[in-house]
């Protein structure tokens, strides 16, 4: 068990420093960049699931819900993690 | 179906998947991985030794918000594709084969057939109380001459489909185009 309490974890910054002078990479800017190789991830694994769904669901109806509503949460999220407060999450934040 | 061309005569009789209780169960460890970033802070203000580790949660901040991002998209992302798997397994029943579509993972697709006039036997297994009461079982399609079987589990209403196969295998050859 540790004997001090955890500190919020803060940026890198002291790394930053060795960085060409002319780079001027804000945290930020590592944070929008570090979400944006996510949200590429995730397109990636979605065209995957969706070409699942399309090819092999035997042209079931549950397909196209099923697709919109990950579509429809999933950008809800993600404008979320880029922009900043969601009304649906408010009375949940601590 | 992409998976297996319908022969003239055939036609499909019924579906079956995975009981939605039990795919429910695949559920919720997803479910509870996505509301640990609101449960545990609040958890966190119960327990007095601990409190002090509450405020590590603060979604306010640029990097807070893209964690707790990062980490609803990727559980939401995950039970997600456990749905998907869930619903591309299948059994499907016509009236002169069951074919049996496993979707393991992404790009790993097993589809076997047994056709009916090869099945010797069928046998149905509920185990347990809450199986008995949802109706939640397995079934198990064995033929003659190899000891090649086909089993499902965790389907809803065995005993319902035993009955549906069996009625199509006493069916005379004729009628199912076998």
């Amino acid at each position: 068990m540790p004997d001090q309490p955890l500190q919020p974890f803060a940026p890198p910054t002291a790394l930053l420093q060795y960085l060409p002078s002319g780079l001027n990479i804000s945290p930020g800017l590592v944070v929008t960049w570090t979400l944006y190789a996510v949200f590429a991830f995730w397109a990636l694994y979605t065209l995957v699931a969706i070409y699942h769904w399309l090819k092999y669901s035997h042209a079931s109806w549950i397909a196209f819900p099923a697709i919109a509503v990950h579509l429809v949460v999933s950008f809800v999220i993600m404008s979320y993690a880029l922009s900043g407060p969601a009304y649906f999450l408010a009375p949940y934040l601590p | 179906m992409r998976e297996f061309e319908l022969e003239p005569g055939e036609h499909v009789v019924l579906e079956a998947r995975k009981h939605w209780f039990l795919f429910l169960g695949e559920l919720l460890p997803y479910a509870i991985l996505l509301i640990l970033p609101f449960a545990l802070p609040k958890l966190l203000v119960l327990a007095p030794p601990m409190a002090q580790y509450a405020s590590v949660f603060d979604y306010h901040t640029i990097l807070g918000r893209a964690g707790l991002g990062v980490w609803l998209l990727i559980w939401w992302t995950s039970a997600w594709g456990a749905f998907t798997r869930y619903f591309l397994n299948a059994w499907v029943l016509t009236n002169m084969r069951i074919v049996n579509i496993k979707q393991r993972r992404y790009f790993y697709r097993a589809v076997s057939s047994l056709f009916l006039s090869r099945v010797q036997d069928v046998t149905t297994d509920v185990n347990g109380v809450l199986s008995s009461i949802l109706g939640i079982g397995d079934i198990k399609v064995q033929t003659a001459g190899e000891d090649i079987e086909f089993v499902m589990k965790g389907i809803p209403h065995p005993e319902k489909m035993r009955d549906v196969i069996l009625r199509y295998v006493s069916l005379k050859p004729q009628n199912t185009g076998v």
